[in-house]
């Protein structure tokens, strides 16, 4: 009995060779199915590049990079590709205005202010803008949010400056008040007095300039609610997500130490954020604000829906208020038409966009990565 | 500097930073409110008499003898409309030919609102086109075409400098002195006697198929469509997505052609959605044919890349959360790698994974940019199962796109657009509160 169960534990070389075998066979199965869903990112540059390389045969480099001339179903066709390069970066910088402050902000909020159950409250109102699908983005833009622009643009520029400049001239008053008292306070003799004179002086200034600036704007008349500003606001607002998720875990990953640490040296919490913790964790926040500005420029929908589609310059550059067109739209909106003609540069043309996003979204990507990894390396010290 | 300086910075920034959240949470409020409370106007409205006419003709649905009865009193209360309109008709033929020419133009305008307002004149032929055999079938554009019937627009240019300014005028002051002048007015006062609207549940809206393209009916063939194109979506993405996360987490050791593989997913992850789209066009459709024209598996197959890192991340960090111990004591009493992945560190891992894969779902059934080129029709009917492999198909997004800005009449449907858009956000929010309420139970397991 004894000896039949140990014959039954040991295996014989042969069983062991095909346990062996087996298992490497398993393994070679697994990373097999593995790097065929990774390589896939390397099918997809071979099979868009494929399609790309024609272009730039048949019409050369110098046209699309540099000509303003957008007509590919004219005859002869233009390809010049200027114009909606310029409409993708203005839409994506607008966006970034919007996104980066208000989302570093957000984040820093999260990780070092907020108590424990609210952020619990708060996450899943990260998650939902997140999930909220593109499409519904894109209409909202569109339906809603283009003829109340187009409709009361003023009103809404000036409300829309009253309310961020409101709050943070607020702000910057009293600190700025609180600042010149300090510093006066060698100087004179009664600091209430002071007090009673420089927060009026300030407060006045900061109001009269944003009473001007929202009365300037309040004045201009938008002509079409489907333009730049409207996309890159939404654009802004779904990119958001990203940024605070990304630099929140940023800011986390600081960690206890340092923050204890500035504490302990007699810093309140702003200064423990701005000096130490901020410094810190910069590699991750650029990170997060690269995850961003990738999620503006690689978004279909909402500027094919929105921005209006208009393939001109705008002018001047900064120009937020006129219809732009952006890669993405280019591509989505022209492919219905490009079809047909399947072999044409129209065709091709498209894939040598995607292909530029393609690039340049891998660059982008690739550059947070190692910032991510230095930073890694860096405080894992 | 002061103290109270810095108590009063600490404060300020404090402030800046709850300012943030806010205007977070605003947005979200101000993008949510007009979708839900506009697109539930989609399932509960007030419906006329022409909704429960065309129900119980295009879907067989309602009470015929209750409707016959309400058809009846309807029917009695247009009486009067027609018969001004007869006998104007009359009066007009009788009018020198000058006179009439003044008149014509006017009444077939008229005659043209009431047709949109009330359905056909009886006792005129049917016309072809389905839009055109009933009136209006909601309450709330029966005032508007109410409003178009009883006013003509007409534009003010006036003032060259600006731009030219609409002007409405009561169409009744054309007709004063003649037979259709009480018309007028006995629309505006009678016309709920005329359309009898009731508040109607018309949960149906989802499960029924849209007659003329979407004036009519519901979005069934979208709904089937999505779910279609993200179940197809996930066949090919969760076994792919977990195994690898597998690998790369209980096999690969750490090294060069692991932090390769790591590379390509996050680049991966980083591809424009439509440039999956092309990859879909070029690739699946145009290189491999998997079907000949844009179908739905085209469309999963390139929806299934798109999710795929999103699975594989959320995986691997589901399979890193067990704890060692479980797999040192799996390994402890002999079990093999293979037999300890599949018997201790899956099942304990499996809700992480869910949630991987549920978030993902929402996402796969929200993308519209990758099935443009691959999947995505505008008008189809439902298809049967057998037939994803090679038909294309209708799909919420890409159909919220198409009827909000190619539809002919965009304005007429715009409940259905609000109620497409609502039906899309509540799959995807309903698939992620389930995945908030999963972790939710998760994190409490490993904590308590």
């Amino acid at each position: 009995m004894s000896a039949k169960s140990n014959q039954s534990l040991i295996m014989s070389d042969a069983a062991s060779r095909r346990h062996r075998m087996a298992t490497l066979f398993g393994q070679s199965i697994l990373f097999l199915i593995t790097s065929l869903s990774t390589l896939t990112v390397f099918f997809i540059f071979y099979f868009i590049l494929k399609d790309a390389i024609p272009f730039f045969k048949l019409e050369g480099f110098k046209e699309f990079f540099t000509s303003a001339r957008w007509y590919p179903s004219g005859s002869p066709a233009e390809f010049g590709a200027l114009p909606i390069f310029m409409g993708t970066g203005l839409v994506t910088l607008g966006a970034v205005v919007v996104a980066v402050p208000l989302g570093i902000a957000a984040s820093v909020c999260l990780s070092d202010l907020l108590p424990f159950h609210i952020r619990q409250i708060v996450k899943p109102i990260i998650e939902i803008l997140a999930a909220i699908p593109s499409v519904a983005y894109g209409f909202f833009a569109l339906v809603v949010f283009a003829p109340m622009l187009q409709n009361h643009g003023g009103a809404i520029l000036s409300a829309g400056t009253w309310m961020i400049l409101g709050p943070i001239f607020a702000l910057l008053v009293i600190v700025m008040g609180d600042l010149t008292i300090d510093k006066l306070r060698n100087k004179v003799k009664n600091p209430k007095l002071a007090g009673a004179i420089v927060f009026p002086i300030l407060g006045i200034l900061a109001f009269t300039f944003i009473y001007r600036l929202a009365s300037h704007l309040s004045g201009v008349e938008i002509s079409s609610g489907t333009n730049a500003l409207n996309v890159a606001v939404i654009l802004g607002i779904m990119a958001l997500p990203t940024v605070v998720s990304v630099s929140e875990d940023a800011l986390q990953a600081a960690g206890r130490e340092l923050r204890e640490g500035s504490y302990a040296l007699g810093a309140t919490r702003a200064e423990t954020i701005i000096k130490t913790v901020i410094p810190a964790s910069i590699s991750g926040i650029l990170a997060a604000v690269i995850l961003g500005v990738m999620r503006a420029i690689g978004e279909t929908m909402v500027v094919w829906m929105a921005s209006g589609n208009a393939a001109r310059l705008p002018d001047p550059w900064y120009n937020m208020l006129q219809p732009v067109r952006t890669l993405t739209a280019t591509i989505a909106g022209d492919m219905g038409e490009a079809d047909h003609v399947t072999g044409s540069s129209r065709f091709h043309v498209l894939f040598a966009m995607a292909f530029c996003l393609l690039a340049f979204s891998f660059i982008m990507n690739l550059a947070s990565e190692l910032i991510v990894k230095r930073s890694r390396k860096k405080l894992g010290k | 500097m002061r103290l109270e300086t810095r108590k009063l910075l600490d404060k300020a920034f404090s402030g800046l930073g709850i300012i943030a959240i806010g205007v977070m949470a605003m947005a979200l409020l101000l993008i949510l409110t007009p979708i839900v409370v506009r697109g539930s106007k989609a399932f509960v409205f007030k419906g006329t008499i022409e909704f429960r006419r065309m129900m119980l003709e295009q879907f067989d649905r309602g009470d015929p003898d209750k409707f016959n009865q309400e058809a009846a009193s309807t029917a009695a209360a247009r009486a009067p409309v027609y018969l001004m309109m007869e006998e104007f008709e009359a009066e007009m033929k009788a009018m020198k030919s000058s006179e009439r020419r003044e008149y014509k133009a006017a009444f077939k305008e008229v005659e043209k609102s009431i047709e949109t307002l009330l359905g056909p004149i009886p006792g005129e032929r049917k016309p072809v086109l389905l839009r055109q055999q009933y009136g209006q079938t909601r309450w709330e554009r029966t005032l508007v075409k109410l409003h178009e019937a009883l006013y003509s627009e007409e534009w003010d240019y006036s003032n060259a400098d600006a731009m030219g300014l609409l002007v409405e005028k009561p169409r009744v002051e054309q007709f004063i002195g003649t037979k259709l002048e009480p018309m007028f007015p006995y629309l505006e006062e009678h016309i709920s006697d005329m359309m009898l609207p009731k508040t109607t549940f018309y949960w149906r809206f989802i499960t029924d198929k849209s007659k003329d393209s979407h004036i009519f009916g519901g979005i069934w063939p979208e709904v089937l469509g999505t779910l279609y194109l993200t179940l197809g979506a996930m066949i090919f993405a969760i076994p792919m997505g977990v195994i690898a996360a597998i690998y790369l987490c209980e096999y690969a050791k750490e090294g060069r052609v692991v932090s390769f593989l790591r590379i390509c997913i996050s680049t991966l992850a980083g591809v424009p959605s439509i440039v999956f789209g092309l990859f879909g066009l070029a690739f699946f459709l145009n290189t491999i044919h998997v079907s000949n024209s844009k179908s739905v598996l085209a469309g999963s197959l390139t929806l299934s890349l798109l999710i795929l890192p999103t699975i594989i991340r959320s995986s691997e960090e589901a399979i890193l959360a067990v704890p060692r111990a479980y797999k040192e004591a799996a390994l402890g009493l002999g079990a093999g790698r293979w037999h300890t992945v599949m018997s201790v560190i899956l099942p304990a891992s499996l809700p992480g994974i869910l949630t991987g894969i549920v978030i993902s779902m929402g996402r796969a059934a929200g993308e519209t940019a990758p099935i443009i080129f691959t999947a995505a029709v505008s008008v189809g009917a439902p298809l049967k199962i057998w037939e994803t492999l090679s038909q294309p198909t209708p799909a919420l997004p890409w159909n919220i796109y198409n009827l909000c800005t190619e539809h002919e009449a965009v304005d007429e449907i715009r409940h259905v657009q609000y109620g497409m858009v609502f039906t899309l956000v509540a799959i995807v929010l309903l698939l992620n509160l389930f995945a908030i309420l999963m972790r939710a139970r998760i994190s409490k397991k490993l904590r308590g």
